[in-house]
């Protein structure tokens, strides 16, 4: 488990984050959402025994970061993606990942087999000695990957992951992020990729300088907006919006083509109500739905309340 | 503690990436190969070739200098005169083995497992001898620095002729030729220590590095050989050529290979080793503060100043390079070289090195 009470940290006169307090909870994918310059990759350097905090406090099960001692534990832990590969350019994919491998201490047997399965998995055996300077930015960070899995750790971060991915690639690699929670791995990811955070994190916080929001992504839009509904009539008299308009349920509303859109405070006890009075009018509806709010309008709209 | 074994994987790691820059390979073989061997045979040659061969070049005798001691009084002459029982003819280019001789004129003999009692030794090599009462005359050769002659007696004395101009000039020679194989490796690291740390830094390679459970003393170790190793081997490549083409030039004028003696392989063994690995250490201290490649190559190059002064007091005559000598200064890097390592582990600060950028 990851805990982070009040953690801070200052670059000289700038304030990277502040005040962070999460639980990471063991078997969970933990998504830190933020713009650029939230202080995501600062935290995460924090939690990897990199940089110290100028206050607060955090622990990685019973090892508390910024002691030294526990730090050498804690960097066995991890398995850390940085948000530049930072690969040997002049030395091939094996290499990288050997030398890697040897640092944390895995056996020469091991090694071998996990290496080749992974560069296998990769499509890179065939060109193992090749530097990977060559390589496609895609392929770099697939390696970059493999390098924080190479020694199995049970905390895996990872700084924007799919940043450089393409969509096939991307895919495979949250398909592999979720395989390794099945496997029990607790994982933190720094993402500005609002549908891969909804689509495989258990929890985000949602960060700028400080913490704006936690939650479960799915939740985070709760109590953030009235909510819309969408009514599609197959055709809409002039008079209708005058009308509705005076009809106390309703908050605000306007048409959009052959769609009707609604604010509704309360749409459980209110739905009803207005379809009823709707079809009184004698208006023919084709289709009602409820416009979701995606993680990105709660990302826009927290983002932006937080820099007011 | 030191595990040893993650800084051997931190060597290595540096040395595979080392082995791909073709250039900077080329450079760091290159340069000492043409300071100290091309340069010096450039010198060599037009002398061995242009210096008569009256007799052979007493280059030994006056490189070991230091051991001789300056009473050069004349009791001798009397002496020898006097006793003076064996025909030089006899004596000349003879090898004596197992004998005891008194009262002898040696004359450009080798001497071995012999007993020298009251004789004079002129231009002679002495193996395993014992001398008493003997007068030494120039001899030549591995004996007067006195690792082959098992016992001396207190009243022997060393004379030495006076020294004719190449004789003057060659030690001068030898001493900046062994200076230039000590100056190297002090100067090959500011080209590859450096960029041993900033380098990573500037490829982004060390925020992964910084993350693995190696300590800071590991990795400091690991870079530290990765310099040092390639520095040495360069230099120790061009020694060994250096002392097989000098010993090819000098061998008609001196009769034997005269290179390497005993102050040269000290030299190389301590004082080499102590100077390059301080330069290397200053170079990763320097880089471990610096992000620019570089600003780190520019401030290493003040490291190699102890080894400049050493430079400058052999050229200018105040100190002489002998085996005392070398480990007096090889003590003096190596006391360096350890605080050197021990303050660069101080002050080496992962957070600093990852987040210092200007
Ligand atoms: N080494 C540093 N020195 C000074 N300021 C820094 C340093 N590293 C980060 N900062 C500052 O801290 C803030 C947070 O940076 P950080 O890199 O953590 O953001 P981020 O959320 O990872 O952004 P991005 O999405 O662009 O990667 C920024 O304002 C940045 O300028
Ligand atoms: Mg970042």
């Amino acid at each position: 488990m990851i805990t982070c009470e009040r953690l801070t940290k200052t670059f000289q006169s700038v304030t990277a984050i502040q005040d962070l307090s999460i639980t990471i909870p063991d078997g969970c994918i933990f998504g830190l959402l933020g713009p650029n310059g939230a202080g995501k990759t600062t935290t995460m350097r924090m939690l990897s025994c990199l940089i110290q905090p100028t206050s607060g406090k955090a622990h990685i099960d019973s090892y508390e970061i910024g002691n030294k001692e526990d730090a050498q534990h804690i960097r066995k832990m991890i398995g850390l993606l940085p948000e530049v590969p930072g690969l040997y350019e002049t030395l091939g994919a094996y290499k990288n990942l050997d030398f890697y491998a040897q640092l944390y201490g895995v056996p020469k047997k091991q090694r071998e087999e996990s290496i080749q399965t992974t560069l296998t998995n990769l499509d890179l055996w065939d060109r193992r000695d090749e530097p990977v300077g060559g390589f496609s930015k895609g392929m770099k960070q697939k390696i970059a990957i493999a390098r924080a899995l190479i020694h199995d750790p049970k905390y895996i971060f990872l700084d924007e992951p799919t940043a450089s991915l393409d969509p096939m690639a991307a895919k495979v690699v949250r398909e592999y992020i979720l395989e390794l929670k099945k496997k029990g791995n607790t994982i933190l990811i720094n993402t500005h990729n609002l549908s891969e955070a909804e689509r495989i994190c258990d929890s985000v916080a949602l960060v700028k300088n400080r913490i704006v929001k936690v939650g479960n992504p799915k939740d985070l839009a709760k109590g953030l907006f009235t909510r819309t509904i969408n009514i599609t009539i197959k055709k809409i008299p002039s008079t209708l919006l005058k009308d509705i308009e005076s009809f106390s349920l309703v908050s605000q509303a306007h048409v959009q083509g052959n769609q009707l859109i609604l604010n509704v405070k309360n749409p459980e006890e209110d739905n009803p109500q207005i379809i009823t009075w709707l079809l009184k009018q004698g208006l023919q509806i084709q289709f009602i739905s409820e416009e979701e709010h995606s993680l990105e309008d709660v990302y826009l709209k927290l983002i932006e309340e937080a820099g007011q | 503690m030191i595990r040893w074994k993650n800084a051997w994987i931190v060597m290595r790691k540096d040395l595979a990436e080392f082995k791909k820059q073709k250039f900077v390979i080329g450079s760091i073989v290159a340069m000492p190969i043409f300071l100290g061997v091309v340069l010096p045979l450039v010198m060599f040659v037009p002398m061995v070739t242009m210096v008569p061969l009256d007799r052979p070049w007493d280059i030994n005798g006056l490189l070991e200098i230091g051991n001789l001691p300056d009473d050069a009084t004349i009791p001798w002459t009397n002496k020898t005169i006097q006793n003076g029982s064996f025909d030089s003819t006899i004596l000349n280019h003879t090898k004596i083995q197992n004998t005891s001789l008194t009262h002898c004129i040696i004359d450009s003999c080798i001497l071995e497992n012999t007993t020298i009692q009251d004789s004079t030794i002129q231009k002679s090599v002495l193996h395993d001898s014992i001398l008493i009462n003997v007068t030494v005359i120039r001899a030549e050769g591995a004996s007067l620095d006195g690792r082959n002659i098992l016992a001396i007696s207190s009243d022997l004395r060393f004379i030495k002729t006076k020294p004719s101009e190449i004789d003057q000039v060659l030690p001068m020679m030898f001493n900046m030729i062994l200076m230039i194989f000590i100056i190297v490796p002090a100067t090959l690291p500011t080209i590859i220590a450096t960029y041993s740390i900033v380098g990573e830094k500037n490829n982004r390679s060390l925020e992964p590095l910084l993350a693995t459970p190696t300590t800071d003393g590991e990795l400091l170790t690991g870079k530290i050989f990765s310099s040092f190793v390639p520095s040495m081997g360069a230099t120790y490549l061009a020694f060994t050529l250096g002392v097989v083409l000098l010993d090819i030039v000098l061998i008609p004028k001196v009769g034997y290979p005269i290179l390497p003696n005993l102050t040269w392989i000290l030299s190389m063994l301590l004082l080499a080793p102590t100077a390059c690995l301080m330069s290397v250490l200053a170079c990763v201290l320097v880089s471990s503060k610096v992000s620019d490649v570089r600003a780190a190559q520019q401030l290493g190059g003040f490291v190699i100043m102890p080894v400049v002064l050493l430079m400058l007091g052999v050229l200018a005559g105040f100190i002489f390079l002998s085996p005392v000598m070398i480990f007096i200064f090889a003590g003096l890097y190596g006391a360096l070289d350890v605080g050197l390592f021990l303050f660069a582990k101080a002050i080496f600060n992962r957070e600093a090195i990852l987040t210092k950028w200007s």
